[in-house]
Formats: C-alpha cells, sequence, structure tokens
C-alpha cells in the first residue's frame, strides 16, 4: 500500500511552475528515489510534501489521509521528517541538543514544557542518543555543531530527522558536498536505514541511486517523465535524452 | 552554579550599604524587567523595543487600583503580572507574524500607540504629570512605607523571579526558544509551531516586565508618562545587552550597572550618557557577551597565565 501519495500536484512561483501535475506513489517501506537535472522541481515536491509551501493545485495523502495544505509543524508529528540539502542544523547548540530538540517535538508528551528540567525526559534522552548513534556521531554528543566538519554535518543533518522517530524519510542529497570517501560512508548510512523506514531520496549521484534504490521517479521542469525499478530507467530513451540533452537519443 | 548564588545573595545583603535603598530597590526592579525581555531577545533572539508597553500598563492599571481601591499589595502584583502577559499577549500576537527589521518596528510602533493612549487619556493616567498618589499599603503589620522594608521585600521578589526565570529557561520551553533563535526553519521542520512559541515568549516576559512595572510603581509612588515611554524601552534593553544578552545573569549586571551609573554620575556629571554610550559602543564591538562574557575572559586569561 501506498504511505505517502499525490495526486496532480502543482506549484506555481508566478509565472514558473515549479512542479506541474506531479502524481507519486510511495510504497510502505521501500527506498524510492526522485531523480532529475538541476532545478526540475525536486526540493520544491519536499517543500510540498513537508507542508514547507501549500500547493497551488492537487493533493497529498498520508497513510490514506489527506494532509494537503497541513503546515510544517505539524507535519513532522504526522510522521514525515526530511533532511535539507543545505545543511540546516542549530549551531550552537551541543550534537545532543540539536538531536534532543527533534526528539522532544515528537515525543509522547510535552508534560513540564516550562518547568520541568530538560534533563529529566529519559524517554527523549534515549530517543536522541539512539539517533546519534545511528549515524555514528555518538562520541561526539557534547561538540557544539558548528565545530564539526561538513561530512560530519551531513551525519547531523539526517540524525536530526532520525531523532523525530518518523514512520518516512525524506532525504534531500544526502551526499551533498560529500568526498568519496565520506560518500561511501553516508550510502552505507542509508543502506542501514532502509527497510526500517520508508525512503524517499533525491540525489544525483547516479551510482547511488541505482544501487539503493527499489523505485525511481524522473523529474524534468516539474513534471514527472519516467517511473521504474533502476533497469526500467536506465533503458528509458526519455530519460537518457533528460540527462544527456539529447546526444545520446 | 554555586557561585552567583552565593554572589547574589552577598549583593543582596551588601547592596543597601553602598547605595541610598531607593536605588538599591530600583536596581532589582530594573533586573526583573531585564530577565523578562531578555528571554526574548537573548534566548529566544527577539529584539522587542517596547518592553515599556508592558511595564507601564501594568503600572498604570495597579497603580489606579492601589490608589483608588485601596488593594492588596499582593493583589496589585497578581494584576500587574497579569496586565503585562496580556498586554504582552495582544503585541506580541501582532508582532510575531513578522521578523528582523519589520519586527522590530512593530515593537516599537506599538509601543508608541500605548504611550499615546497614556499621554491624551489624562483623566486616568494624568498625561504628562504621571499618576501620583500610590500607596504602598501596609500587609500583615508589615509596613512598607520603611524604606528598608520595602528593599527586602522587592529582594526577596528579584530572587523569586530569578528562579522562576532559571527554571523556565533550563525547561524545554527554554531549548525549544533557542533553537528558534539558531535555526527558525528547522525548529518549524522538526514540529514546533515558531509563532506560538515566540508568542508564549512574549507572554511570559511580559508577565515579568508588569511585575517590575507595579513594583516601581510602588516605590516611587508615582506612575510617570516615561515607565510607557521608548526611552524605557531603550534603558531595559541596553542594561540587558551591556549585563550580557548571552547569559542569564546578564541582565541582573546590567541592571546594576546601568541604575548605578545614572543614579551615582548622574548627579557628578550630566553628560553621564555619553559614559553609557562609550560603554555601549565598546561592547556592541568588542564584547557581544557583555560584562559576563569580559568576566569569563578575565577567568580564562587569568587561569592560563602561568603559577609565577
Amino acid at each position: 500500500m501506498a504511505i505517502l501519495e499525490t495526486q496532480s500536484l502543482t506549484k506555481a512561483f508566478g509565472a514558473l511552475t515549479a512542479v506541474n501535475g506531479v502524481s507519486l506513489a510511495v510504497e510502505a517501506g521501500t527506498l524510492h528515489s526522485i531523480i532529475g537535472p538541476n532545478g526540475a522541481g525536486k526540493t520544491t515536491l519536499f517543500n510540498l510534501l513537508t507542508g514547507t509551501f501549500a500547493p497551488s493545485a492537487g493533493r497529498i495523502l498520508y497513510d490514506g489521509r489527506d494532509i494537503t495544505g497541513t503546515p510544517a509543524s505539524r507535519v513532522a508529528h504526522l510522521g514525515l521528517a526530511r533532511s535539507y540539502q543545505r545543511t540546516s542544523v542549530f549551531p550552537a547548540f551541543s550534537l545532543y541538543d540539536n538531536v534532543w530538540t527533534a526528539a522532544f517535538a515528537t515525543g509522547a508528551s510535552w508534560g513540564g514544557l516550562l518547568w520541568r528540567p530538560a534533563d529529566r525526559y529519559p524517554e527523549v534522552d534515549e530517543r536522541a542518543r539512539r539517533a546519534l548513534a545511528d549515524v555514528g556521531l555518538a562520541e561526539r554528543s557534547g561538540q557544539p555543531a558548528r565545530e564539526i566538519s561538513h561530512g560530519e554535518q551531513r551525519q547531523l543533518e539526517l540524525a536530526i530527522a532520525l531523532a523525530a522517530a518518523p514512520r518516512v524519510l525524506l532525504l534531500d542529497e544526502p551526499a551533498a558536498g560529500l568526498s568519496p570517501e565520506e560518500t561511501r560512508r553516508m550510502v552505507a548510512l542509508v543502506r542501514a536505514l532502509k527497510g526500517r523506514y520508508t525512503i524517499v531520496l533525491i540525489e544525483h549521484k547516479m551510482d547511488i541511486i541505482m544501487s539503493v534504490s527499489d523505485r525511481i521517479s524522473v523529474m524534468h521542469f516539474g513534471s514527472l517523465i519516467a517511473e521504474g525499478t533502476p533497469a526500467e530507467i536506465q533503458r528509458n530513451p526519455e530519460v537518457r535524452r533528460a540527462y544527456l540533452g539529447g546526444m545520446a537519443a | 552554579m554555586k557561585r552567583p548564588i552565593v554572589l547574589l545573595l552577598a549583593a543582596v545583603v551588601l547592596l543597601p550599604l553602598l547605595v541610598r535603598p531607593v536605588i538599591a530597590t530600583e536596581i532589582w526592579i530594573f533586573a526583573i524587567f531585564g530577565l523578562g525581555l531578555n528571554l526574548l531577545l537573548g534566548y529566544t533572539g527577539m529584539l522587542s523595543f517596547g518592553q515599556s508597553t508592558f511595564f507601564g500598563s501594568a503600572a498604570y492599571v495597579a497603580g489606579w487600583l492601589l490608589k483608588h481601591y485601596a488593594i492588596n499589595v499582593f493583589l496589585a502584583l497578581g494584576i500587574g503580572v497579569g496586565v503585562g502577559a496580556a498586554s504582552a499577549a495582544l503585541v506580541g500576537y501582532l508582532c510575531v507574524q513578522r521578523s528582523g527589521l519589520y519586527f522590530i518596528m512593530l515593537t516599537f510602533a506599538l509601543n508608541q500607540m500605548f504611550y499615546f493612549i497614556a499621554y491624551q487619556w489624562t483623566s486616568v493616567t494624568g498625561g504628562e504629570d504621571g499618576m501620583p498618589g500610590i500607596p504602598r499599603p501596609a500587609l500583615a503589620g508589615i509596613d512598607f512605607s520603611n524604606p528598608l522594608v520595602y528593599y527586602c521585600f522587592v529582594a526577596a521578589l528579584f530572587l523569586g523571579a530569578l528562579w522562576v526565570m532559571r527554571r523556565i529557561v533550563e525547561s524545554p520551553l527554554g531549548r525549544i526558544l533557542q533553537a528558534i533563535r539558531e535555526n527558525p526553519v528547522r525548529a518549524e521542520a522538526v514540529g514546533y509551531d515558531v509563532p506560538r512559541f515566540k508568542l508564549l515568549a512574549f507572554v511570559i516576559g511580559g508577565a515579568f516586565s508588569g511585575l517590575a512595572g507595579v513594583l516601581y510603581a510602588m516605590l516611587f509612588g508615582i506612575v510617570p508618562l516615561e515607565a510607557i515611554g521608548f526611552v524605557f524601552s531603550g534603558n531595559v534593553l541596553f542594561a540587558t545587552l551591556i549585563g550580557g544578552s548571552g547569559s542569564l545573569y546578564g541582565p541582573v549586571i546590567g541592571s546594576f550597572v546601568f541604575i548605578w551609573l545614572s543614579e551615582s554620575v548622574s548627579t557628578l556629571w550630566a553628560r553621564w550618557p555619553l559614559l553609557l554610550g562609550v560603554a555601549f559602543v565598546i561592547v556592541v564591538l568588542f564584547l557581544r557577551g557583555g560584562v559576563v562574557e569580559a568576566w569569563s575572559r578575565f577567568w580564562t586569561w587569568r587561569s592560563s597565565k602561568p603559577k609565577a
């Protein structure tokens, strides 16, 4: 069954239609990648799915429920968590406080919000520690986020999304700007998360996409031009034209 | 964590020996006012240039009730806290819709609006002459008209207010507000309704301002029109920045520096705001963490020096 579905989803910014009638179904438990050239509308699609922007037309269904127009702060509570293409963390916070903040938001209860010391939420603490351990940052938990390397910040970016204990992870180019070695580690990480979460992945690096995806959707100028398994996508002439500018066609 | 508490208690005891009790009292009142502002400024990253709106509104309402209905001191303080919080809810609701420069201008503009209401409504507020004749009614045989007794009362309330603020900033709310300061977009994405949390910070800050406003009115027996004016809003902002907006104790130290300078140096030298200006420039250019940062830098420097 599709856990996340869009029906003719459209977003226009003035004359520019960034996302144009996209109908997409993400099956629960799969890793579904979205690829496409720069400016194809992939990140805008994520912004629509997470409620950052309201769509101009179309619907978003999550777990069979219509969540179109739900604001971003509510979407997080439904079990959808995202990571950002451009690292977006809390710079002055320690790594632990970064993931704690995300874990508390979707925690079982906000009881004692104004009064109970923040270190007396054992359930939140455990979730925060597990998220850091999952991405391999457990030993650095006390360090401020602004002091760690770019590669580690990308891992933290992912840990913040994991700390929310989501059902669906939306990962926007988790390997952006990483060295080959760091990229290998990130791919291993994403592979380890596969199966535990439903993952929607935006990525540019084709070798990553082809090796980890269950299904791939291809966007071009805001529209979906193809969908299928990695093998089907590799054979698709329209995809090759979009990517190679017609030279291979 | 223990040392600041010991220093504070020592300051509470020693202050009335060093300066006149009225000044000493004003320092703690201004510190309560600063604590409220700093929840917005230091913790949430909202530069409010209109804190006197809540301070003044509470002073007028509670002052009027004290004067005409001789209400109980604690009731007056409770009403002040309520008026401070309610006016902050109203102002905050409008201001949190915007951020950056527009936010600052909105807090300022709404402050001016409240100021002109107080200025025009002379039958109640006394306009430019202020609202005089505010009593300090005795409570259970304790005579608050004695300056030292009133000092002790205010100092105790200040310590209580500081304790409450410490609980708040160490609670999840404190961390969420700082997360909003650090990265509002991500705070929203992980599941916090940012405008609503900003509004909550406003209301709490307003409650502290209200408490300070009523204590101020009872201290001087008058609510001057300036108590709701933008100069007052600026003063608490200066004091907090000079003390250090990055820490819980910054506004307390700032209040001490500001009130002490304004009351003691002003009698010697009429151009004293010049000193304040210089202090402010130094803070902005070299010491973004204010006095608190200067202090901690000094200690790091001392402990790094090899012992001779």
